[in-house]
């Protein structure tokens, strides 16, 4: 029977697992996969839920993207912010996402909230923590604003306002003083902005630019790099080289466009060549 | 013994008779073309695909009836034929649909789904324990190269793509007139009163928004397109294929 | 030690004004002995698209068949060429694949993506640059992107010297001498450079006169 994912077998594959093992029991450390450090934040307001994320993705001590995206698209009322292993947070995301989009198609109605948060957490639990995703997952559905933290190893949490991430010491000192129940939109924005600023300015794991998102019943609104207070100065000196600068051995210019030279032959002079006599 | 997957004592049931003809393949056809008409039309901006919605008693409730299904958000398809074999190529083609948006982060081009499907259908008239599908489809979708496609798929596993095509009940007829209502520069529009045109001959009962259903592919603008690109902020691409609500079901039949 | 130092190697890509560059080092290494000075790193996938794939050599080797084969099959089922960011997922999800058990290579992606327009036929090429962590996070840069045993050398470098809307003559300056100055400090890579340089109408590659220690 043909396989319905003919492209990709389903779950992961091991088989270059005995010779990582070997690798590493020689004491070769893995190298590091991108992590998001990360400040994410949730919280709920009078007439949904605003998320929030900083933009920096590390790398150990290397800031490896200066702009990465951290909110991920579930459905269009449903968002998740995602921290800890970067292809972690994308993938699972993605993997919820698509089984969510064939639940809607299967039962013909709107996704809710707790299904993707029932999914997230069933998939994680499995994997036992091995799946590094921290992530807070916000959205409205037919039965109101809903917001959640679920972390790595599958538990979760359902509160008023949350953050996660190596910066949510940060952030969640910003909302303790400062959220009340019943915001309005744009008192929430400005209160998850300064969240994810302190998470920012004062965690070496976050950086770069806020981004948001405000989820209300009739609409999504994805405000990708909201505040942008880390913008690179523009260079006062341009530090390009003299052509010819660079020694180079060999050359060789592959040509991607044909040419085609149309070479008009003239009729002989005095009519017919074809001797017709 | 018998093995779980049949073991040996599994026969096929389609066994080329000495003329050369698989009759499971012809019986499966014989099937579709008593089943409800469906037809699908291609326009220069679009594609439309419609069918009657026919239950066996007035006590049926018709909303919990679905024949124009939504694969992913770029394709539709429409059936005649049996209805629980319908329903499981619709999971299997969204399925598939899924599969090739976790690896390529894009949705299936209309033929390449077209094709699965077809495949899925072939295999059920060479292995062994199984019959083949009770269906023809419908495929319509559209994709950025190919644009707005139209194609068929019948029981055999084999499929085509058609400007117009009908299939069920009345194909014969159906497809007379869409030849003689034909031409490459028709609107979305007309299409669509074209089909509905085409669905009446030979409609029994009265068309109503509860007997008809109709989907359509719409083509996307260069600036929906760039919207959706990889770095945009909505995530998903806007759906091109839509299946049209029992309000503007009701208004296009009183046009 | 790492993995990524049995081998050693590096790649960066940039993006100019209407072009690209990639541009590898040419080291293969059995940890600190060198034992060739012609590998190269990066492999050509469709006319306007190139694959940089640094990293513990075997998986380079063994990846860059198996992404041969997948873009063949694509370009056979699908009757088209694959696009930079649909092979950029490809790449992605077939190194997410392996998750519990990866292959010990940063990928690097550059080329030129068709700009659709109205005739059908693409008149206009957008730069794209994509690079990928071993488990295939992707990272779609808007500058530059490095890998390898000297990225942070590179990172270091080009943060400095990169700037918008290079002509690709430029471009090539800036991208080698960003390549050999990184590598220049690191003990796993050198030892000559490639350069490869993606424009609309030609792709132009150069081979660097390097410091051979």
């Amino acid at each position: 029977m043909a396989n319905a994912s003919f492209y990709q077998s389903a779950g992961f594959d091991f088989s270059n697992d005995v010779r990582n093992q070997f690798l590493q029991d020689k004491g070769l450390p893995l190298p590091k996969a991108t992590s998001t450090g990360t400040t994410i934040v949730g919280c709920l307001f009078k007439d949904g839920i605003v998320l929030g994320a900083d933009t920096r993705a590390t790398e150990g001590d290397i800031v490896a993207d200066k702009n990465c995206e951290k909110i991920h698209y579930i459905t269009d009322n449903i968002r998740c912010c995602g921290a800890g292993t970067a292809a972690d947070t994308e993938f699972t995301t993605a993997l919820i996402s698509s089984n969510m989009e064939l639940h809607a198609l299967s039962t013909g109605r709107k996704p809710r909230v707790v299904t993707a948060m029932t999914m997230l957490k069933q998939m994680l639990f499995r994997y036992q923590g091995h799946i590094g995703a921290a992530l807070v997952l916000g959205g409205v559905d037919s039965t109101g604003a809903h917001l959640f933290t679920i972390h790595p190893h599958g538990s979760t949490d359902k509160l008023p306002y949350v953050t996660m991430g190596s910066g949510s010491l940060a952030a969640m000192a910003v909302f303790e003083s400062e959220w009340r129940p019943n915001m309005e939109k744009n008192d929430a924005l400005r209160l998850v902005t300064a969240a994810i600023s302190a998470g920012i300015f004062n965690d070496l794991g976050s950086g770069s630019n806020v981004d948001a998102c405000v989820i209300t019943a009739t609409h999504t609104e994805m405000l990708r790099n909201f505040v942008k207070p880390n913008e690179r100065a523009v260079k006062e000196r341009n530090y390009k080289f003299r052509r010819g600068t660079t020694a180079w051995k060999m050359e060789n210019i592959r040509s991607l466009v044909v040419d085609e030279t149309v070479t008009l032959i003239a009729p002989p002079v005095g009519g017919d060549a074809m001797d017709t006599t | 013994m018998a093995s779980a997957d049949g073991g040996a004592y599994s026969y096929s049931l389609t066994v080329f008779s000495p003329s050369g003809k698989l009759v499971q393949i012809e019986h499966a056809l014989a099937t579709v073309s008593q089943g409800t008409t469906s037809l699908g039309i291609k326009a220069s901006n679009g594609i439309v695909i419609a069918t009657e919605k026919k239950s066996s008693s007035l006590l049926i409730d018709s909303s919990m009836l679905d024949k124009v299904s939504v694969i992913c958000p770029n394709i539709g398809i429409v059936y005649s034929g049996m209805g629980p074999d319908f329903r499981v190529l619709v999971a299997k083609a969204r399925k598939s649909a899924q599969a090739y948006w976790k690896i390529y982060g894009e949705y299936p081009p209309t033929k390449v789904l077209t094709q699965e499907i077809a495949t899925v259908m072939q295999q059920a008239t060479q292995s062994g324990g199984v019959r083949p599908y009770g269906v023809s489809l419908l495929v319509a979708g559209w994709d950025i190269n190919r644009g707005p496609s139209l194609y068929q798929v019948d029981p055999s596993g084999s499929f085509w793509a058609w400007k117009a095509s009908a299939i069920g009940k009345n194909m014969v007829n159906a497809k007379t007139f869409l030849e003689k209502r034909y031409n490459d520069d028709i609107s979305l529009e007309d299409a669509i009163h074209t089909a509905l045109l085409t669905l009446k001959e030979g409609f029994e009962g009265q068309m109503t928004e509860k007997t008809i259903e109709i989907g359509v592919v719409t083509v996307p603008t260069t600036a929906e397109l760039e919207a959706s690109k990889i770095g945009a902020e909505t995530g998903r691409p806007k759906p091109t294929f839509r299946k049209l609500t029992e309000e503007e079901v009701r208004d296009y039949l009183a046009l | 030690m790492s993995i990524m130092e049995i081998n050693g190697g590096s790649v960066i890509a940039m993006v100019g004004k209407e072009c690209v560059a990639i541009a590898c080092d040419l080291r293969l290494g059995n940890q600190a002995l060198t034992i060739a000075t012609n590998f190269e790193k990066i492999f050509p996938v469709t006319d306007r698209l190139y694959l940089g794939l640094p990293g513990l050599a075997t998986d380079v080797a063994t990846l860059r068949e198996r992404f041969r084969f997948r873009v063949n099959m694509y370009t056979i089922k699908e009757e088209r060429e694959i696009t930079p960011e649909t092979f950029a997922r490809l790449v992605s999800s077939t190194l997410y694949e392996k998750r519990f058990g990866p292959y010990f290579v940063e990928p690097v992606i550059a080329g030129l993506s068709p700009v659709p327009s109205a005739s059908g036929k693409p008149e206009k090429w957008e730069p794209f640059i994509a690079a990928t962590d071993l488990i295939g996070c992707l990272n779609f840069a808007k500058d530059f992107v490095v890998a390898g045993t000297s990225s942070d050398k590179l990172f270091g470098v080009a943060e400095g010297l990169w700037e918008p809307d290079l002509e690709w003559e430029d471009l090539f300056e800036t991208i080698s001498q960003t390549l050999m100055n990184a590598v220049d400090r690191d003990a796993f890579s050198g030892w000559g450079g490639i350069v490869h340089i993606i424009t609309p109408d030609k792709v132009i590659t150069r081979t660097l006169k390097a410091r051979m220690d």
